[in-house]
């Protein structure tokens, strides 16, 4: 009962003119960014946060504006991965698989319609999850002390990688410079200078938006230059909406299903939105009796499409109850919240009350603006898209760094961005992931702070660190993260391959 | 060939040292040692770094190819025209630093001069009339400002 008043208090928040409007703009700003190829949802979140920032914005505005375009991201994802075969993320590679044909087949609006319609129930449904399940995870959370707390950061570092992840070393390395960038500047208790090499600008050590803009979108400007890609690819040209209230129904059931795996796939650590669709198109597969998947049925289209944005909300649960994210663009978020001085964990429950309900609500009204944006207005999206990204790049690239400029007016900041852009090129040649790297500078300073109080209280006995069951349980789960991927990861990857392969 | 990765494990190596050395080095904090400096961390964080950097020398996945020379020429020319550009926004201007780089980022990218100078000046001017005087956020006017 009290969630549900609580609630109600969040939609007289996101009810307001002022939040709709933020939810509207971020809602089509987020459609954009996610069908635009090469730019994904975690990259198009992280040039809008320093304009959010320096547009000062409230921090409930600015989070409702971020978490409808986190959301209009997966939405958009979508588009290019029908209409081009080119999924605008990771886990929109497996709507590919149905609904590539379908498009081919003349099918697309109907393609896009489905998953527009698919992507508002797995939004939907997972949010109600959200609802449920978050407060329950924030009142656990208090039991944390500052040993729980080490090793859950360390557990998000280990899952990172994901069930489907590589090369554990690699994710563990990058998470390592993250950490190891974090401790630049004057350590926050005892006040001595860490690697500044007596610069002032270091002092307050390097900002991470800063770090997230070039990382991600410089790094990408690279890549573009260096493939070539600067004309864009050929589309399937959209035909005309013929949708009956019967093939809605029909996918029902799929969408449901899949929404509910995305969404529990969103919330353990580690399995991600690419797990959730994956598991969302399998399953369907497998229980669908004389289904026509890999050749545009319209329930492969739904499925995945469903658990891609039931993980996306799914995702939110850790970030916002633990301050643990679980995929790139919820780090991106919680870079958000750091850096409007919120910081996420079970007390923002209890402190920011209002924030986190407001922003909650916001994903409804945000999720029903998606939907009625979506099918009306497909058309304005895909011509945008064709809009080649030899001129969309630059233009971007020239937004991101008036975002940064904007926030301290200094050069400086931008010979940084670009520096962290030709940094993370070079991470992307040798396959060092990025969104460890962005975590560490993240999490840093509250993960040597947690490991320093737990040794001060006991007075420099590092047992405490594995002193109570609470905190056993998570180092094996950290540590399971870590070993599992080198035993399954190559079953699973495998097993992705081959359901693309048979398709294509 | 896989050199790429034993290369840069063996850079990352050298970081994890030099970073670990240096944190030896960090003086006492005032009011004395405790059980936990503001060296612990930083030391946990080069052994993590330097375990992981001998797995990658040892251990190396297969290279992904670098671009050709001239290409990497390009790349540096490009990132050279942004560090140009963030110097240039306070001297001379916003407008026409920003018309220059995306003139140049979209005719690198394979526009033609035309339609880069096009975009270039438009996109320019409309971000800087879209900061200045809708979201009221200053950028510099430099030469412009008479």
């Amino acid at each position: 009962m009290d969630t549900i008043s609580l609630l109600m208090q969040g939609f007289a928040v996101a009810l307001s003119p002022e939040s709709i409007m933020f939810a509207v703009a971020g809602a089509i700003l987020g459609t954009l960014i996610g069908a635009l190829p090469g730019l994904g949802p975690a990259n198009g979140v992280a040039i809008l946060i320093p304009l959010a920032f320096s547009l000062g914005l409230s921090p409930t505005s600015s989070l409702i504006l971020l978490t409808s375009v986190y959301a209009g991201a997966m939405y958009g994802g979508r588009i290019s991965s029908i209409l081009l075969n080119i999924p605008g993320d990771e886990p929109a590679m497996m709507t590919c698989l149905d609904g590539y044909p379908m498009a081919l087949k003349g099918k697309a609006a109907e393609a896009l319609a489905i998953s527009a319609i698919a992507s508002f129930i797995g939004s939907f449904i997972a949010t109600i999850g959200l609802v449920i399940l978050a407060p329950i995870l924030a009142k656990f959370a208090l039991k944390f002390g500052p040993s729980e707390y080490f090793a859950l950061f360390a557990l998000a570092f280990a899952t990172l990688g994901g069930i489907t992840g590589k090369n554990q070393f690699k994710t563990l390395m990058a998470a390592a410079i993250g950490l190891m960038i974090a401790t630049v500047g004057i350590d926050i208790s005892t006040g001595v200078q860490r690697y500044t090499f007596n610069t002032l600008e270091l002092f307050e050590g390097v900002d991470f938006i800063i770090a997230i803009v070039g990382l991600f979108a410089i790094s990408e400007l690279l890549f573009f230059l260096e493939r070539h890609a600067g004309d864009g690819l050929k589309q399937v040209a959209i035909n005309k909406l013929k949708l009956s209230a019967k093939d809605i129904i029909k996918v029902l059931p799929a969408s449901i299903r899949g929404a509910l795996l995305g969404f529990v796939s969103g919330v353990l650590p580690g399995a991600g939105a690419s797990l959730g669709s994956f598991i969302s198109y399998t399953l369907e597969k497998r229980t669908s009796d004389k289904g026509e998947f890999g050749h545009g049925d319209p329930r492969g289209v739904a499925a995945p499409e469903a658990g891609n944005n039931g993980a996306a909300s799914g995702a939110l649960v850790p970030m916002l109850t633990l301050g643990v994210p679980g995929s790139g663009t919820t780090a991106v978020l919680l870079a958000m919240l750091i850096s409007l001085n919120i910081s996420p964990g079970p007390m923002l429950f209890q402190q920011n009350a209002d924030l986190v309900w407001g922003v909650i609500a916001a994903m409804f009204v945000g999720n029903l603006v998606l939907l009625l944006l979506n099918i009306p207005m497909v058309g304005i999206f895909v011509k945008l898209l064709s809009i080649p990204p030899k001129y969309l790049m630059p233009i971007v690239t020239l937004i991101a760094s008036v975002g940064i400029y904007s926030v301290s007016h200094s050069a400086l900041d931008l010979y940084f961005m670009v520096g962290f852009g030709v940094a993370g090129y070079i991470f992307r040649k040798v396959d060092i992931p990025l969104v460890p790297i962005i975590l560490g500078m993240l999490l840093g300073p509250e993960m040597e702070k947690s490991l320093r109080h737990a040794l001060v209280l006991s007075d420099g006995d590092w047992g405490v660190l594995f002193n109570s069951g609470l905190s056993i349980g998570l180092w094996t789960v950290a540590i399971l993260g870590l070993v599992l991927p080198i035993v399954v990861g190559p079953i699973v990857r495998a097993k992705m391959a081959r359901s693309k392969n048979s398709t294509s | 060939m896989r050199v790429n990765d034993r290369v840069f494990g063996m850079l990352m190596l050298i970081l994890a040292v030099a970073y670990g050395w240096e944190a030896t080095q960090f003086p006492v904090p005032f009011g004395g040692h405790e059980s936990v400096g503001p060296e612990t961390f930083p030391i946990m964080l080069s052994i993590i770094l330097g375990i992981s950097s001998i797995y990658m020398m040892v251990r190396p996945d297969p290279d992904e190819k670098w671009a050709p020379a001239a290409m990497l020429v390009e790349l540096t020319i490009v990132v050279l025209a942004m560090l140009v550009f963030a110097w240039a926004i306070e001297p001379i201007g916003f407008m026409p630093a920003a018309a220059l780089v995306v003139t140049f980022l979209c005719w690198r990218m394979g526009a033609s001069v035309s339609k880069s100078v096009i975009t270039g000046v438009i996109s320019s001017v409309a971000i800087f009339f879209l900061f200045n005087h809708v979201l009221e956020l200053a950028l510099p006017l430099g030469l412009l400002e008479f």
